[in-house]
């Protein structure tokens, strides 16, 4: 379960003051997928760092049951200067899971080849993003925070994706942000609409999908 | 979380980040952590023949090496340590979007770090002056110690408050630079404090890196003097500068986040 109770976050930069949500109050149950819509700069990739705790609120409380992941990416939380490997090897030793497990998992999932011990820094995005999901995947969480990441890769990592996203779907949650309501439709129960610092929950996705479009044509 | 995961937690973090610091820091290069005793020994080995050619007689003692050594080394501690650790959050800026991961871990682990490479300088370097020589030295450890414990947090504090003002005002980090680069030649490793001429020998006093250097080399010099040393002064400034940092650095969490 992840509730916002009475949750305020302003984005500042460069003084200008810009709210993602203000006063928000909303549960999010488990064994729920969540479809996270909004439109572009809404907020949404600073929503999912708050449900991380990656940064803070402002204002009110998230309270968090569950194992959350970080969010993953394209920007990527990978150090550059750092291999493939490298990089595994921290993330196992910050979340305390056996190391050689989650090098050889990662290490067959992502397909990188002799790259996997190259500098993350020569990555293409789409080798970023398959080691990203592929960590992801190898530890464990309750929760799966996915912004947009599944977007890159060729077919044959979407369908890889797919397949490892059906057996951990069994027992975790995602809360996925994606511009393409495809990708939402095929992995959310559920959506939830950021817009103009408000969170609205619609329990069937198709809601969700309706009321942003809807706003988007508003504009 | 309790208390204990928490704890648990930074532990964790902190060896993690230790790890990192150590395979990228040295380990891309060939010869790895030698260099970290190869640099500063060959400056010292520099200096002391460009000295020796200028000079008849260091001023203390009979060894130019262990003149410039001592305050080299003492100098290092600060030094290398807020070099090192102004950079210790911009630099793994990536990593912070672990939320595991907490901006003083870097600080922690770089602090960690530099102690060791630092110290262990000190052990290798001074420990082969001090035993290779003719004449037989007695080492005062409290001064020793307290010099380097001294240096080791006064740069911790200037290195705290920097991480975050570097990030708020890049002009700040230019104006740092330029005042910090000439503190070698100000801060007593080149000469002794003592036998500046009045007017100035208060001025210099001023400075915190003159009070450590002086402290270090009375636990080599039993016979230093260290006029104007004030130890109350050096553990005022070390403190404070310490807790203004922690201060900043706490208050400073989403500058840090880059939120």
């Amino acid at each position: 379960m992840i509730r916002f109770e009475q949750a305020t976050k302003y984005a500042r930069t460069k003084g200008i003051k810009k709210p993602i949500i203000e006063d928000v109050s909303l549960t999010l149950n488990r064994g729920k997928s969540v479809g996270l819509l909004g439109r572009n700069g809404a907020g949404k990739s600073t929503l999912l760092r708050l449900i991380a705790g990656a940064i803070k609120l402002d204002n009110g409380r998230i309270i968090r049951r569950g194992k959350i992941s970080w969010p993953l990416g394209f920007a990527g939380s990978f150090q550059g200067s750092m291999t493939g490997e490298q990089n595994v090897r921290f993330v196992a030793r910050i979340y305390g899971v056996n190391t050689e497990e989650l090098i050889a998992y990662v290490e067959d999932f992502a397909e990188l080849g002799p790259f996997f011990r190259a500098p993350v820094g020569t990555y293409s995005s789409g080798m970023k993003a398959r080691l990203a999901f592929g960590l992801s995947m190898g530890v464990n969480f309750d929760y799966y925070l996915v912004d947009e990441i599944t977007a890159v890769g060729d077919t044959n990592f979407k369908k890889k994706c797919q397949a490892v996203f059906e057996t951990k779907l069994q027992d975790s949650d995602l809360i996925m942000v994606s511009h393409s309501t495809g990708t939402i439709r095929t992995y959310c129960h559920c959506g939830v609409v950021l817009e103009k610092g408000k969170l609205t929950y619609y329990e069937d996705v198709e809601d969700a999908i309706r009321a942003h479009d809807k706003n988007m044509k508003e504009n | 979380m309790t208390a204990v995961s928490y704890l648990s937690t930074h532990v964790r973090v902190v060896g993690a980040l230790l790890v990192r610091e150590m395979s990228t820091r040295f380990g891309s290069k060939p010869g790895g952590y030698i260099w970290a005793l190869l640099d500063p020994a060959a400056h010292i080995l520099l200096m002391t023949l460009i000295f020796r050619g200028i000079a008849r007689a260091p001023a203390l003692g009979t060894s130019f090496a262990l003149f410039f050594a001592t305050g080299y080394i003492a100098f290092q501690f600060y030094q290398a340590m807020t070099g090192y650790l102004n950079s210790a959050v911009r630099a793994n800026k990536a990593l912070l979007s672990y939320p595991n991961v907490a901006p003083i871990d870097t600080i922690v682990a770089r602090f960690i770090l530099q102690v060791g490479t630092t110290s262990l300088v000190a052990f290798v370097v001074l420990g082969t002056l001090v035993t290779t020589m003719r004449i037989e030295t007695d080492l005062h450890w409290p001064a020793i110690l307290e010099a380097g414990a001294m240096a080791c947090l006064f740069g911790l504090g200037v290195a705290l408050v920097n991480s975050v003002l570097f990030l708020k005002y890049p002009l700040y980090e230019q104006v740092f630079n330029i005042v910090n680069r000439p503190l070698f030649l100000i801060s007593g490793v080149f000469f002794l404090p003592d036998s500046i001429p009045a007017p100035y020998h208060d001025l210099v006093l001023i400075n915190p890196l003159v009070h450590i250097i002086m402290s270090f080399r009375q636990g080599f010099y039993p016979e230093y003097r260290a006029i104007g040393l004030d130890m109350d002064y050096l553990y005022g400034i070390a403190f404070l500068t310490f807790f203004a940092g922690m201060l900043v650095f706490t208050l400073s969490r989403k500058t840090l986040r880059n939120e």
